[in-house]
């Protein structure tokens, strides 16, 4: 077809080429003419310094806003003696949410309750994944390691109340494990498995397992072999292989996995009430208790949350700083 | 030795795998049950729970309105964790590292101490409980969770896109619309699938901030302290497949983004 066929709609042809209307071109061209966008580019890109200073002032503003604001105006309401209150009424600083703590045993036993068993859930989820993720990593082909990875995602999509509803059927009273021990002759009576720390112990393993697993997996699917092969060939056994070589060089793996673990099984709340009784209580339903209870208790509870959330923070922390002091006591 | 090694590794593997899978297939097992008790043996299965569902009323309610706090606080989490990211892919400006870690806070928060944080700035902001409130808080815990997988993308975009663009014309924000964007599209749907089923699955914020009306969570969490019973199951089943497709469906498309990226 010719530019001069009948069909064609006519349009001007200078040096050989189509002008083409402002209003047939896109909405982009449209745009870029248009007089009043013009100047407003003029202005805004006149200087790069103006252009950055545009870029950065939403975000700037928003991570200033909303991601610091909660945590300071938490540690603000807690250093005060009333809140909420009426604007007439005057508020005074003071430290008594803190010293509140450490008078009485009901709130600091579930904090050390709380870091304890963290630290022990932290561990266990360690010790339980590894095997996998070195499975994963070192025993399946690489067609299969996407497929065996997936199979695991999946219920890690799954929400936090129905999972651990789950664990509740599992392992209730007349739940699948005591029916499978009764079943077999091994017990007469069910075990009393809910409502005690072995329950929440497990929805935890069971909550934070994938986020232990990810980091390992992708350490270990990082190192290369021939290392291994190497240790070997220079006589190093399995155990040797494993503790000088392949430990060492995933130890970022467990620090960044230990980490996420401990911070997130920390914050749970909705677990421990339904999987735990009261000797189980941990602080994350201590500090949920003031803001159930009359309005005045708020700044008891920020104080406490404030303190749970320095010491985790200092907590995780001082992993990353062992395990990356192990590394280079290792190297030496 | 080798060979004990790998039967011994697989053995753990396929239990891990029980471990995860099993408690949720019995918890979907049960929602068929015949009878208002939970526990084994079933002896008759009937599809009444499930049916129930759908005339109840409050649980459909329920589950629509936790879709548009998931919708809205998406859309927010994924506008302002992109323009994060595009702000933080400028190397080596004057507190870099300073709007990096204030960018991921939210997602190192503890969740219980987030949801109260939240609690307390909404009052300080006058924000009653509720649907907004929910729909900011998720959008705030979220933004850290787009910035990185945005960040991520945008690190493997060429410098030599932009500088083209450029050279053809184009005025900086022209060349985000038309280049950047785009490109960064594969990773934005993705971001959008994760915070859609961050949203529809979170407790904790939406537990204190929520006011009167219940989310689907909390909603499954209430029926659950006042007893266990076969309606609970089949509701959590239903979410429990909802998110578990999407999921599925987010995890394949990532990989074939990052396929078509290598």
């Amino acid at each position: 077809m010719t530019a001069y066929s009948a069909s064609a709609p006519k349009k001007p042809v200078v040096n050989g080429q189509t002008k083409q209307g402002v209003k047939d071109r896109p909405f982009w061209g449209r745009l870029v003419c248009w007089a009043p966008y013009r100047a407003l580019v003029d202005v805004i890109y006149a200087s790069p310094t103006r252009q950055f200073i545009i870029l950065a002032a939403f975000p700037v503003l928003w991570v200033l806003t909303q991601h610091l604001g909660p945590m300071l105006q938490m540690a603000v309401v807690s250093l005060t003696d009333a809140y909420p209150v009426a604007p007439s009424v005057e508020t005074h600083f003071t430290f008594d949410n803190y010293m509140k703590f450490f008078g009485n045993s009901i709130f600091w036993m579930p904090f050390f309750r709380t870091l304890a068993f963290g630290v022990a859930m932290t561990f266990c989820t360690l010790l339980l994944t590894y095997p996998v993720a070195y499975f994963l990593a070192r025993h399946v082909t690489r067609k299969n390691q996407l497929l065996f990875l997936l199979i695991l995602l999946i219920p890690f999509w799954v929400g936090e109340i129905v999972r651990t509803y789950a664990i509740m059927i599992l392992l209730g009273n007349n739940g699948a494990i005591n029916l499978m021990l009764q079943s077999i002759g091994l017990i007469e009576r069910p075990i009393p498995f809910m409502y005690t720390g072995f329950s929440v112990g497990v929805g935890i393993v069971y909550l934070t397992a994938l986020y232990m697993l990810l980091p390992l997996y992708s350490a270990l699917e990082k190192l290369p072999p021939s290392f291994n092969e190497a240790a070997a060939d220079l006589g190093a056994g399995a155990w040797t292989r494993f503790r000088r070589v392949t430990l060492p060089l995933t130890l970022e793996g467990i620090s960044s996995g230990c980490t996420l673990v401990f911070l997130i099984s920390t914050g749970f709340y909705a677990t421990p009430v339904l999987l735990g009784g009261p000797s189980t209580t941990t602080f994350a339903e201590t500090i949920a208790g003031f803001f159930h209870v009359a309005g005045d208790q708020w700044p008891t509870g920020a104080a406490f949350a404030t303190i749970m959330f320095l010491t985790a923070l200092i907590m995780a922390g001082a992993f990353q700083k062992f395990i990356s002091s192990l590394r280079k006591g290792d190297v030496n | 030795m080798t060979r004990y090694s790998r039967v011994f590794l697989s053995c753990v593997y396929w239990g891990f795998v029980l471990y995860i899978f099993v408690p949720l297939i019995l918890m979907i097992l049960m929602g068929f049950k015949d009878s208002k008790f939970i526990g084994f043996p079933i002896r008759s299965w009937t599809l009444d729970w499930y049916l129930g569902i759908f005339e109840d009323t409050e649980v459909l309610y329920v589950f629509g309105y936790s879709a548009v706090i998931a919708a809205f606080s998406t859309i927010v989490a994924v506008i302002v964790g992109t323009w994060i990211a595009v702000l933080l892919s400028n190397r080596g400006f004057f507190g870099r590292a300073v709007i990096f870690g204030l960018t991921i806070l939210p997602a190192l928060v503890p969740g219980v101490i987030s949801a109260i944080a939240f609690r307390i700035y909404a009052r300080f902001l006058g924000i009653e409980p509720g649907m907004f409130a929910i729909i900011w808080a998720h959008a705030v815990h979220n933004v850290p969770f787009v910035a990185l997988i945005v960040l991520a993308r945008l690190s493997t975009l060429p410098k030599s896109y932009a500088e083209a663009a450029r050279d053809l014309g184009a005025d900086p924000l022209v060349t985000f619309l038309r280049v950047t964007l785009p490109y960064l599209m594969p990773a934005i749907l993705g971001a959008s699938i994760f915070c859609l089923l961050l949203s529809f699955d979170d407790f904790v914020r939406s537990f204190f901030l929520g006011g009167y009306e219940p989310t689907l969570p909390v909603l499954i969490f209430t029926k659950l302290r006042s007893g266990m019973s076969p309606e609970v199951n089949a509701i959590a089943t239903v979410a429990l497949v909802m998110t578990a497709i999407i999921g599925v469906w987010a995890e394949q498309f990532t990989r074939r983004m990052n396929k078509e990226n290598k």
